[in-house]
């Protein structure tokens, strides 16, 4: 215990001593700790925290999926009853189905609201913070009529009052009774603000809400939850849910054909589209760590010169080798814990920071920030790093020829610590330029992302989500959608508007499947229906035939626009001006095809086309729709004001919600990938300044260390260009093996980012030629100030040791 | 060949100006083996440094074989010394990194000379100092002796008009000394114009002619009986 405590005011004493040197190595490792640790957090709480529910690793998510292709799919009614009754491996299943509606009130707002089975909140197992949640008797008509809300609605709308309990509220014109209020955190499908029961005990369709939706087998909506019995596996489960589908499938060829059953742990289903970006920013973080951590061994090394002689008579005087690594460590820990403080108060202070960049998966999956757990972390990751940076120059002074150092002139060897040195060089250039690479790669992917034609045109284009309550007819939601139309276009600043069911990049989706003539071959397109004029606001291009008229209403002969990849996928080299879609959908129905538009990437920029079917509201029926007003000012939120009071004077009792810019819709569509390019960018940033810093300090203490060798060149006849020449070549020479080692290495690291790259090879020459020439650069300028240093070198001056 | 007139060298300290070398004049003629004597602190090496164009801080007239080297400027001055000036010192400054053979290269590196010619003259010279057995051992492997003996033969490989030594027998015993300073009456004869420095009697009587320096003046010269004695001047 005396030993340590005499290290460490030993080891206090050293690092007060020299303060450049402690302030460099500490903001250093401060950086490096920093990044980790709250990219660390980032993940702990996304990745690696439970959710807030008992046994939440029992809990499973169950989806309908397409066997040839694995992707997933809603589940239908049918399907989902007939899972319930055959499965002996959950102990417990819920249906849930989301969809927007209005909270009426003398401020009418549009809201987020689950339709749950009974079984939906004991399956989670939380406890309401107030009231009770739903109960099986709640799910007989006439006892439906009651809803349980979220702690943030109860907070936010009515200002946490506790007596808020059997008191009523109108949703979709309707009365329902507030029953409970869930506690914080409680968002299983990370959507419902308010739960309501089912009358069927299972969810409705939304489209045809007063219909008993136990048969349907081919309309998929509802999401569906379960927990695992106790002992048995997720395996267990897939391959009883497999063998369930197969029966199905059998059972009913004609909707469950190619249908297989996914099982996917509940922290799987909401984090699998940010868990590799978290891994991949992961693994930059700990690049950075290590460059850190080199740069400071480093610094470490060059010091260790100056001490030699110390450690050397500390020997002479009876100090055992294990002594000197304890105590040469103790400064080095010691060192490594001041930057991990520093490092997790830059953390704290830029967590928040990275959190307003980062993704809506990561904001909403808890508090995400620098808690206890981190803190720990933080500071066993500074132990770690001080050992691991420590290490090195610890047992290389301990190691050092105690003869030698105690003789030890003037001159110096020239070979203290060099080639540690370097290597330590070599690896940080390497290590930066993998990281400069990857960044380079998402950055490249982003542009070209930013190339693709969305298929429309979002400049001076206002947009939110406006919907009647689910009990409105086509012919009143017709009116309404018609009305309100009309009445922007009496704004002044408004040029056009339009409707639609789904809006391009701005999540959800909904498909409904069809034949064509003289074809057996079953089809799949996504389905919008819209107003007219929703094409010419949106700016997408008619290609053949014509848009959507206000004649395509109930009684008319059914139509459908379809887009240019439905039209050429279905009817290869054929006009499909007035021909068919057959069996669409559950109705079975027959639409004639009236007009081919240019695609519209709707899923995502980087996503190709799906088919695309267009439906007039005239004809089709959909209760929430989003509204697109294009404007003739550049800031069409100003308009915001005028447009709710359209709306209003149609009916005062629809709220707009998600109103944006379409410019906002794309940029949100590309937080993700952003997100992802813009942290690489920064962690690549700072690994290169670390490596050009570390190159600099080597370099720097190189032209030190042989002043005396340049002295004797230049009294030799070596002019200043031949030493300027002789320190580059050396320190680019350094940079070209890390250059070169960190190519090979990115080769095969790039192929681990692949999923975050859009129209750019993992491999991409250009990246990686501009990668090695930008990082060169850098070198060479690292390595320019130290070699101009050693020119002006005086031999005279350098040769005085005579 | 070499004349200096006027000549001072002088540093700025805390105390004031100090000079290091007053009022030299000295006539360097081609061929000529001088040998530069005089307490510590006299101003020896501050004169073959001013000789060999390392220090360029000093006021006064030098002049290299008809060429105003004091209108020189740095980089000139280099081009001059690297053509004509070879340099022997005391503790040898043999590169510790590089081989015999590539430390007899070294001067040759630095000027525009064909790889292959420079191969050539270092065979030469490593044949002629009868070193080629050492050609691939690095100094530490080589006695003081050896070491210095590649000091010359480095200093000489480029063939230069003028030789200067700064103490180069200092490290090493008698007859290893002797040995130097045999070969550099051997070059003195075949016509490298020679000034060292020392502080041993038996090297000066290698030479021609010697000058004795004290407190940066030039007190004696054996080819100016007229000079000035030391003392006279400190009047």
């Amino acid at each position: 215990m005396n030993t340590i405590l005499t290290n460490l005011r030993y080891a206090f004493r050293v690092l007060r001593k020299s303060p450049g040197f402690t302030l460099v190595a500490a903001v250093t490792l401060a950086l490096g700790i920093a990044s980790t640790t709250a990219i660390f957090s980032m993940v702990d709480q996304v990745l690696l925290h439970s959710l807030p529910y008992p046994h939440s690793d029992r809990i499973v998510y169950v989806s309908q999926t397409d066997r040839p292709t694995g992707e997933g799919d809603a589940t239908s009614p049918a399907n989902y009853l007939d899972w319930l009754a055959q499965n002996r491996v959950f102990s417990q299943m819920a249906a849930s189905r989301g969809w927007q509606g209005n909270l009426g009130g003398e401020r009418p707002e549009r809201i987020r609201i689950t339709m749950a089975s009974a079984s939906f909140f004991p399956l989670f197992g939380v406890r309401t913070l107030l009231g009770r949640s739903l109960l099986p008797e709640d799910e007989s008509p006439g006892h439906d009529h009651v809803a349980v809300i979220s702690y943030a609605l109860w907070k936010r709308r009515f200002n946490a009052d506790r007596a808020l309990l059997n008191q009523d509220i109108t949703l979709n014109n309707e009365k329902y009774t507030i029953i409970g209020v869930m506690p914080p955190n409680f968002a299983p499908d990370n959507h419902g603000e308010l739960w309501v029961p089912s009358p069927w005990s299972v969810p409705a369709h939304p489209l045809v809400p007063s219909q008993d939706p136990r048969q349907f087998r081919s309309r998929n909506y509802l999401d569906v939850w379960a927990r695992l019995k106790p002992g048995v596996t997720l395996q267990q489960a897939r391959s009883e849910m497999d063998a369930i589908a197969r029966r199905l499938e059998k059972q009913y060829p004609d909707d469950n054909r190619d249908v297989a059953i996914g099982v996917t742990g509940m922290q799987d289903s909401l984090v699998s589209d940010v868990r590799p970006v978290l891994y991949v920013l992961l693994g930059a973080v700990v690049f950075v760590l290590l460059i850190g951590c080199a740069n400071v061994a480093n610094l470490l090394l060059a010091r260790g010169k100056g001490r030699s002689r110390e450690v050397s008579i500390r020997a002479a005087l009876g100090a055992s080798r294990a002594g000197l690594i304890w105590q040469l460590l103790t400064e080095s820990v010691l060192l490594a814990l001041l930057g991990g403080l520093l490092g997790i108060l830059l953390a704290a202070w830029g967590v928040p920071v990275l959190l307003t960049l980062a993704p809506a998966e990561i904001r909403e999956l808890g508090a995400v920030g620098v808690n206890t757990e981190i803190l720990v972390l933080g500071l066993l990751l500074s132990l770690a790093t001080g050992i691991l940076f420590g290490l090195a120059p610890a047992f290389h002074l301990a190691n050092e020829n105690l003869q030698e150092s105690l003789k030890e002139g003037e001159r110096g060897s020239t070979g203290h610590g060099g080639r540690t040195r370097s290597i330590l060089v070599v690896a940080e250039v390497g290590l930066s330029l993998i990281l400069l690479i990857g960044a380079g790669l998402t950055i490249k992917s982003f542009v070209r992302v930013l190339r693709v034609d969305p298929g429309f045109d979002p400049t001076h284009l206002l947009v939110f989500s406006v919907g009647l309550p689910s009990s409105a007819t086509p012919a009143q939601q017709d009116n309404f959608y018609r009305q309100v139309t009309e009445s922007f276009q009496e704004l002044p600043g408004v040029q056009l508007a339009g409707a639609v069911s789904r809006l391009p990049l701005s999540g959800g989706n909904s498909s409904r499947s069809f034949k064509v003539p003289g074809n057996d071959r079953g089809y799949s397109a996504d389905i919008r229906v819209s107003t007219p004029e929703y094409f010419r606001t949106m700016g997408i291009p008619i290609i053949r035939g014509r848009f959507l008229t206000a004649h395509d209403i109930e009684g008319s002969t059914p139509v459908v626009v379809v887009n240019e990849a439905l039209a050429e996928g279905a009817f290869p080299g054929q006009d499909p001006i007035g021909k068919f879609l057959l069996d669409f959908g559950p109705g079975s129905e027959k639409l004639q095809i009236v007009g081919v538009i240019g695609n519209v990437r709707h899923v995502g920029l980087e996503i190709a086309p799906h088919y695309e079917a267009y439906l007039p509201f005239g004809q089709a029926h959909w209760p929430s729709v989003f509204m697109a007003v294009r404007t003739r000012t550049t800031d069409p939120l100003a308009l915001v004001p005028a447009v709710q009071n359209a709306v209003w004077s149609v009916d005062k009792s629809v709220p707009l919600s998600d109103v944006r810019t379409m410019h906002d819709v794309v940029a949100r569509s590309l937080r993700q990938r952003k997100f992802t390019m813009t942290l690489l960018g920064i962690f690549a940033g700072l690994a290169v300044a670390l490596a050009a810093v570390g190159l600099y300090g080597v370099m720097s203490y190189s032209v030190v260390q042989r002043t005396h060798e340049i002295g004797i060149r230049m009294a030799l006849g070596a002019q200043q260009h031949d030493v300027l020449k002789m320190v580059v070549q050396r320190g680019m020479s350094l940079a070209g093996v890390g250059v070169i080692l960190g190519v090979a290495a990115s080769f095969g690291l790039t192929r681990l980012i692949s999923h975050l790259l859009f129209g750019v090879s993992p491999s991409d020459p250009v990246t990686f030629l501009a990668v090695a020439v930008l990082l060169m650069s850098v070198a060479l300028f690292a390595n320019y100030i130290p070699a101009r240093r050693a020119t002006q070198v005086d031999p005279m001056v350098a040769l005085r040791c005579e | 060949m070499i004349q200096l007139k006027n000549l001072e060298r002088s540093y700025k300290t805390a105390a004031g100006q100090f000079f290091v070398l007053r009022r030299i004049n000295l006539d360097i003629r081609q061929g000529e083996f001088i040998t530069v004597m005089g307490p510590s602190g006299a101003g020896k090496s501050s004169l073959l440094n001013v000789l060999a164009l390392l220090d360029d801080g000093w006021q006064g007239e030098y002049w290299f074989r008809d060429q105003a080297v004091h209108d020189m400027r740095r980089k000139q001055r280099g081009e001059l010394a690297k053509r004509n000036v070879g340099m022997v010192f005391q503790s040898y400054h043999l590169l510790d990194d590089l081989t015999v053979r590539e430390n007899i290269d070294l001067p040759l590196s630095y000027k525009d000379i064909p790889h292959k010619q420079r191969q050539g003259m270092v065979a030469d010279t490593l044949d002629r100092f009868q070193i080629v057995a050492k050609k691939d051992l690095f100094p530490s492997q080589l006695s003081g002796g050896q070491q210095q003996l590649v000091g010359v033969a480095r200093a000489v490989i480029h063939k230069p008009a003028l030789l200067l030594a700064d103490e180069p027998t200092g490290n090493l015993h008698s007859s290893q000394a002797k040995e130097i300073m045999e070969l550099f009456r051997d070059l003195n004869q075949q016509g490298t114009t020679i000034v060292q420095v020392t502080h041993s009697d038996s090297n000066a009587a290698y030479g021609s002619r010697t000058i004795q320096l004290r407190d940066g003046w030039m007190v004696s010269d054996t080819a100016n009986p007229e000079l000035q004695p030391y003392e006279a001047i400190k009047q």
